[in-house]
């Protein structure tokens, strides 16, 4: 062969981008802390000040703390907290746990439809749902009656501490159904098959090899549980306080918002405790954890091979997964759906001798039609922000050669242990503090739009990092060796191929940013009302059924975008590029 | 054209040197092996090259450019040494059809369509991939993928061609074809070359020269066959190829040969010593097993020097030859023969020039 000389051509050398990407990844960083870890310095300040920020003047004192510790009813509302966080922690796991094994591990009919389903109450709105459960639960709700006057057998009152652990339960028990289930499908089952093999049977398989494998899993859904359960706020709100039960965070949001004697001081330093309570809960859990063990990506795999036969169990196991969705979440929607449509809900007289279009009449007028419509400005616009946010910083973070990259992941998982209650005051006194700027944010709904944006962050990044690990770090150090820069490197090649991570995140935002209402009960006024901080003002003025249509909205735009974006997501997962 | 120059390159990942002074120089149109187990510093060698690594000292030269001097702070970015590099995993793009890969590298030095049209031409046509210019990579097989990579990595004329274990992902008979594939390509364009790999046999059928590497040293450098016949040391003897070794005390001397007493047997071996070993000196002497004799009975054309009887303790048929485990004594040999050896002791002669001496 013969050898023909070499020449390397003096192609134009590959241009430098216009911003350098050491300045972009500088200021991806910065904007990240400062949103997230920036309200709680305000938050920190107004807690150890004598008299609110907006008052002129001031110095610093402990007092609101020695007043919280004096109260009785403060030690009160976090004992009845405890005791609800723990039982709803205990319920949520078993349950989860339970029928994620039952649907990836053994050959229970209609499993595939069950993983489905079982993930929708925590993406239902969760205001919404509790309604529906006094609907048919509550004292004098449709199945409670049917079951108490018909049947004679007595069912728990949902306005106790163990009733409204159980419905916070049904809540979350998806966070644990999902931990379990990826770590099942992760898990190899030739272990199984191998304990199979050595002898034991099906049960002493679960006992032995199934359960014990599962036990990250547990403690990590056990502790998120935990920590987002304190910080509920539209259950004591809808189901406790008015039989006489507070939670810390209703606590502080009588506090907040009592008209009388107004003290924000008071209610900044129980956020600052109830912040601190997270915080030590989420380093608990990062210990606890190594670090993959926290992302865990939303959006079940298809199931092996069954490998536990039920033999008999198989029917009336299935007939009891069917009785919970049906009386846990099908029921609810249901009973949400009539309280919409009837002039009072009660199983004394027929609805249809009660049936009225009011309550949705009432939806395009006011403050109903104004929460509908910032809410969806909120939903569609922090959405696509967020998105393409947490998809840079997901970049500084992982692919960067940037000095602090390894901060952010913690800090942008940190919101997710944050109570909404606690980033609302955050960014009302952050807000305050900061002139012109906060003033727009704080007399538009983009001030609302912002918290919920930071607090909704951790979901975008735990769907982005698992697809972002995925994609092999040698096509990007192709991309850099061929000429192109970080910038270039990153969008031409990296973007495309998180198109599908970045979808479903869109996606999920848009739901949560749309559900949301905990940051807001702090920071509406009016004219910037958002639906669920407007359904727990109604509710409590007394207004029941507009506040239902209101829930039905809901409800309605969810299950819609869910069902559209999971169609086109799974189009895209299974035919997308695996790289 | 450029010569590789890389010097004193030191690297810690934690307490762990990934490579300690790293030095070694690449003739301009050479095609240079870094050759090691895993974890022995030659991809992060690479890497240091291709700018993905930064290591904390040396300095790497690319022809007149300094591409990296930890003491004068220089580290050209990745992007602008303009090295071509194929990866392990090839890294096409899965989103860019074949003819956007190519394209890429070519738009972001901003060249005129009809200049990128006749490049990618040019290159595809180079690597025999023309037909396959509009296909995905998923639509393409790991032999093609490779190619694709590989024309990726030339079609903007690099001035060096840096290749990362490329073959470890195809399977054994479609990697001998690459191996002599990309071997005449390089040699047809004349392109300096660094190429890593694990393998012995693509290292030696290869390169023009190969660094043996360990724990982030090079062990030896030279032409494949200095290295598999003239061993530096005990590990590149035992790395490149299959090897018998021989541990002994010098018992004397005389002329060119020197006699070794092996350690646990009372056999004496008597061996060439170049180096001038003196009475007394503990040696290692490695011999190759296809340089070992096995004598057919009656056979006397070895005399009796070197010229051991041993038992037979296990046959292997692996076609084109026998292998054979010996056991004389307390010593164990391995020997290739292509013809069978019948019973169970075999006469064995090892001549003295297969034998050489290591540290």
């Amino acid at each position: 062969m013969a050898t023909t000389s070499y020449t390397p051509e003096a192609l134009p050398r590959p241009r430098r981008s216009i911003v350098p990407a050491g300045v972009l990844q500088w200021l991806t960083w910065a904007l990240v802390v400062c949103l997230v870890l920036g309200p709680f310095l305000p938050l920190a300040y107004a807690s150890l000040r004598d008299r609110p920020l907006y008052e002129s003047g001031g110095v610093f004192t402990a007092q609101s703390y020695r007043e919280l510790f004096g109260d009785r009813a403060f030690w009160h509302a976090w004992w009845n907290t405890v005791q609800f966080a723990a039982l709803t922690t205990v319920m949520a796991v078993a349950l989860g746990a339970a029928v994620a094994i039952l649907c990836a591990r053994t050959d229970l009919p209609w499993r595939r439809t069950f993983t489905k389903f079982v993930l929708l109450p925590v993406l239902l709105p969760s205001l919404g749902m509790v309604l529906g459960w006094i609907a048919v639960w509550g004292e004098g709700g449709y199945v409670t009656s049917f079951f108490n006057q018909r049947l004679h057998i007595g069912v728990p009152a949902i306005n106790t501490i163990f009733g409204m652990a159980l419905v916070e339960a049904t809540r979350l028990m998806p966070i644990a159904f999902l931990t379990c289930q990826a770590a099942l499908v992760r898990a190899d089952s030739s272990l199984e098959d191998a304990a199979r093999s050595a002898g034991a049977t099906p049960l002493r398989v679960l006992r032995s090899i199934t359960i014990p494998m599962l036990r990250p899993a547990l403690l990590n859904s056990a502790t998120l549980i935990f920590t987002l359960s304190i910080a509920v706020l539209g259950i004591p709100l809808l189901l406790g306080v008015p039989n006489n039960i507070q939670f810390v965070s209703s606590y502080l949001y009588t506090l907040w918002t009592n008209a009388t004697s107004p003290d924000p001081g008071t209610v900044s330093a129980g956020a600052m405790l109830l912040l601190f309570a997270a915080t030590l809960l989420l380093v608990v859990r990062n210990r606890l954890l190594g670090a993959e063990e926290r992302f865990v990506s939303v959006g079940g795999k298809a199931s092996r091979v069954a490998l536990l036969s039920l033999g008999g169990w198989r029917w009336p196991l299935a007939a009891l997964i069917t009785a919970y969705l049906t009386f846990a979440t099908l029921l609810p929607i249901l009973g949400l759906a009539l309280m919409s449509f009837v002039v009072f809900l009660t199983p004394l007289i027929a609805p249809w001798d009660l049936l009225t279009w009011s309550h949705w009449q009432m939806l395009d007028d006011g403050i109903f039609r104004n929460s509908i419509q910032n809410s969806l400005i909120i939903a569609v616009v922090g959405a696509v922000l967020a998105t393409a946010f947490v998809t840079l910083a997901t970049l500084v973070a992982h692919r960067s050669p940037f000095r602090l990259r390894r901060t952010l992941p913690f800090v942008m998982l940190y919101p997710r242990a944050i109570p909404g209650i606690i980033i609302g005051i955050g960014f009302f006194w952050a807000f305050l503090l900061t002139g012109a700027l906060g003033d727009w944010f704080r007399n538009s709904i983009w001030g609302i739009m912002l918290a919920f944006c930071i607090r909704n962050l951790p979901l975008a990044y735990i769907v982005m990092y698992p697809t972002l690990a995925r994609i092999g770090e040698e096509l990007d150090r192709a991309g850099r060796a061929a000429g192109a820069g970080w910038w270039t490197t990153s969008r031409r090649i990296v973007l495309p191929l998180l198109r599908p991570a970045m979808f479903a995140a869109f996606i999920l935002l848009f739901v949560e940013l749309l559900n949301d209402y905990d940051p807001a009960v702090f920071l509406v006024k009016p004219g910037t009302e958002v639906m669920g901080a407007t359904m727990l003002s109604q509710f409590i003025q007394g207004a029941v059924g507009p506040v239902a249509a209101l829930a039905m909205v809901q409800v309605g735009l969810t299950v819609v975008v869910l069902a559209v974006g999971s169609r086109v997501f799974n189009i895209n997962t299974t035919g997308g590029h695996d790289a | 054209m450029p010569e590789i120059t890389v010097d004193g390159l030191v690297k810690s990942f934690g307490d762990q040197r990934a490579l300690d002074s790293v030095d070694f120089t690449v003739a301009d149109g050479e095609l240079f092996t870094l050759l090691g187990p895993s974890g022995c510093g030659k991809s992060t060698t690479l890497m240091s090259i291709a700018g993905f690594q930064h290591p904390e000292e040396g300095r790497i030269r690319v022809g007149d450019e300094t591409v990296f001097d930890a003491e004068k702070r220089i580290a050209l970015p990745a992007e602008h040494r303009n090295l071509g590099i194929v990866f392990q995993s090839y890294a096409v793009w899965p989103h860019m059809t074949v003819y956007e890969n190519l394209a890429f590298p070519l738009k972001v030095r901003r060249l005129k369509r009809g200049e990128i049209r006749s490049r990618i031409a040019k290159t595809l046509e180079l690597v025999e991939m023309t037909p396959y210019e509009k296909r995905y990579p998923h639509e393409l097989s790991g032999g093609q993928q490779q190619r694709v990579a590989l024309a990726r990595a030339l079609v903007y004329s690099p001035s060096v061609l840096l290749l990362d274990e490329p073959f470890s992902n195809l399977d054994a008979k479609l990697r001998i074809r690459a191996r002599s594939w990309v071997k005449d390509l390089q040699h047809q364009l004349g392109l300096t070359t660094i190429f890593v790999t694990h393998d012995q046999d693509e290292a030696l059928s290869m390169s023009d020269r190969v660094a043996v590497m360990r724990a982030g040293e090079i062990q030896q450098i030279g032409g494949p066959e200095d290295v598999y016949h003239r061993p530096s040391n005990r590990f590149v003897a035992e790395f490149v190829g299959r090897v018998n070794l021989f541990e002994g005390v010098v018992a004397g001397v005389d002329g060119g040969h020197a006699v070794l007493e092996l350690d646990g047997s009372p056999r004496r071996l008597t061996v060439p010593t170049a180096e001038g070993a003196r009475v007394s000196d503990r040696v290692t002497v490695v011999v190759r097993p296809e340089a070992m004799t096995l004598l057919a009975d009656g056979d006397t054309s070895a005399n009796g020097t070197n010229t051991w009887d041993v038992d037979v303790h296990s046959a292997a048929f692996l076609g084109d030859h026998y292998e054979y485990e010996l056991e004389a004594g307390a010593l164990n040999l391995i020997a290739q023969s292509s013809r069978p050896v019948d019973g169970s002791r075999v006469r064995v002669h090892i001549p003295e020039d297969a034998c050489s001496m290591v540290q």
